[in-house]
């Protein structure tokens, strides 16, 4: 399968899943594979209808389904998060972000689930 | 023929002009931004056209017997359009506007109303971001002086509004059928001031995310009975309007020249067999979301001229909403209660 087609085939696939789980008609507005100059790889889900508040309530699942979507892209999904738009409930894009050894270092030093405001830890794997 | 004046946007370059006006029989006048540099827009702006492009689309439309409106419809400036070198470089634009021959000016400050309508000979109409909504609000921007008003959409189907100001009025009237903003939109005010400083002059703003934008379709997504409280005009329902007015402007000058042309075709024939969706302005990036049988909506019309807007008495909408909204899912279209659970509807 050519990488568009993994990705119009994840984003249809974790729409369904968020919108089942969520019974609102959560919009995946545009997945996209990125290459950053750093050395951070990953996939960027700009979503819209989906606060934080859903995902405080159905973090497990929503975890869930998005190691599953991104294991299907070939992304190792230890890390990912969701982008706010700070200071408000709305989820502006969830993010797998394989990271390179600086930004594991920036992330790795932070704290807690919201080490900045416009940014929701939903999973990030210590390294040993 | 129908008996109408319809007013349509343009992107801003020759090439969209000359797609626009392949046939022009259907379109009295076309709109489209200035330079931003002057006067800004309160919408997003896909081009900046020079004086130079100005004046040759004029000379263009004008062969083609199709009038130019300039929108410079910025609800903030910031204050810069009281300042002298303010007021002086926006007099050096409109002269030169004017020296082109531009038709309308589409403005939205009261100030610069009353400056265009007591200086130029240039016809002054009052944009829809002045959000005329009452009779005394069209008496005020006629005392300045405006020749046609766009009746703020919030009051598209309140017939009593749309009556009074019709009576009070003695320019013209233009209702914008498509724009789809939310019913009473809370964030009209903060979105268009947030727009004008985007896409006036500087020092622009160097934003990551449009909450305004985000939090609208947030809002329709969590609560798709929105889609159909906006206030926009079917093509089918024109009809209703005519002892308002005969002028009718279609938004979206963000977008291709075959979207345009799909709802000036709808508009003109007071007809459109597809998606609602298709035509509605705003909110574009939910056509591919939900879908809204245009025909399904016919007869809504008799409800709506009726209805007092308390929504949470009525319930018409929402029960409309449940009944004919699809969800667009790769099998199909869905009913909102196939993913709802029907207790929380
Ligand atoms: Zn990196
Ligand atoms: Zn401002």
């Amino acid at each position: 399968m050519t990488i568009t087609n993994s990705l119009l085939k994840v984003r249809t696939e974790l729409e369904d899943n968020l919108r089942n789980l969520l019974g609102i008609p959560v919009y995946l507005i545009e997945l996209d594979a990125f290459a950053l100059p750093c050395g951070c790889s990953g996939a960027t889900i700009n979503i819209r209808g989906f606060t934080v508040d859903d995902i405080e309530v159905f973090e497990e699942h929503i975890l869930k389904f998005l190691e599953e979507a991104t294991l299907k892209l070939e992304i190792q999904p230890s890390f990912l998060f969701a982008r706010l738009i700070p200071g408000t409930a709305e989820v502006a894009s969830l993010n797998a972000r394989m990271l390179c050894d600086s930004c594991y270092r920036d992330f790795a030093r932070g704290e807690g689930k919201q080490p900045r405001p416009d940014i929701y830890i939903l999973k990030l794997e210590k390294n040993k | 023929m129908p008996a109408m004046k319809l007013y349509v946007p343009h992107v801003g370059h020759m090439e969209g002009l000359q797609k626009l006006l392949a046939d022009p029989s259907k379109i009295h006048s076309v709109y489209m931004a200035g330079s931003p540099d002057y006067i800004g827009t309160g919408r997003t702006n896909l081009s900046a056209p020079t004086l130079e492009s100005i004046a040759e689309q004029t000379e263009y439309a004008h062969e083609k017997g199709v009038k130019i409106d300039m929108v410079l419809n910025s609800s903030c400036m910031g204050g810069q359009q009281l300042t002298p070198e303010g007021y002086r470089a926006i007099g050096w634009y409109l002269d030169r506007l004017n020296d082109i021959g531009i038709d309308s000016l589409t403005v939205a400050d009261p100030y610069l109303i009353e400056m265009i309508a007591h200086e130029y000979d240039m016809e002054t109409v009052v944009s829809v971001l002045s959000f005329v909504d009452s009779p005394q609000k069209a008496e005020f921007y006629e005392g300045l002086g405006a020749d046609t008003i766009v009746v703020d959409p919030v009051v598209n189907r309140d017939f009593g509004k749309l009556e009074a100001i019709r009576d009070v009025t003695s320019g013209d009237l233009k209702l914008l059928v498509n724009e789809a903003c939310l019913y009473q939109c809370p964030f009209r005010y903060a979105h268009f001031n947030f727009f004008s400083h985007a896409n006036g002059p500087g020092p622009k703003p160097n934003v990551i995310d449009d909450y305004y934008y985000y939090k609208c379709l947030s809002l329709r997504i969590r609560n798709p009975e929105q889609i159909i409280k906006s206030p926009w005009i079917r093509p089918e329902d024109l009809s209703e309007y005519k002892h308002i007015t005969d002028m009718f402007k279609i938004g979206g000058r963000t977008h291709f020249v075959e979207w345009i042309l799909n709802n000036i075709n709808a508009y003109y024939n007071e007809s459109y067999d597809g998606n609602l969706l298709d035509l509605l302005d705003s909110i574009k990036d939910l056509k591919d979301t939900f879908y809204v049988a245009n025909r399904d909506l016919e007869g809504a019309i008799e409800q709506w001229e009726k209805c007092d807007k308390n929504c949470h008495k009525c319930g018409y909408c929402k029960r409309l909403a449940e009944n004919i909204i699809k969800i667009q899912t790769e099998d199909g279209n869905k009913k909102l209660s196939s993913i709802r659970n029907p207790e929380d509807i």
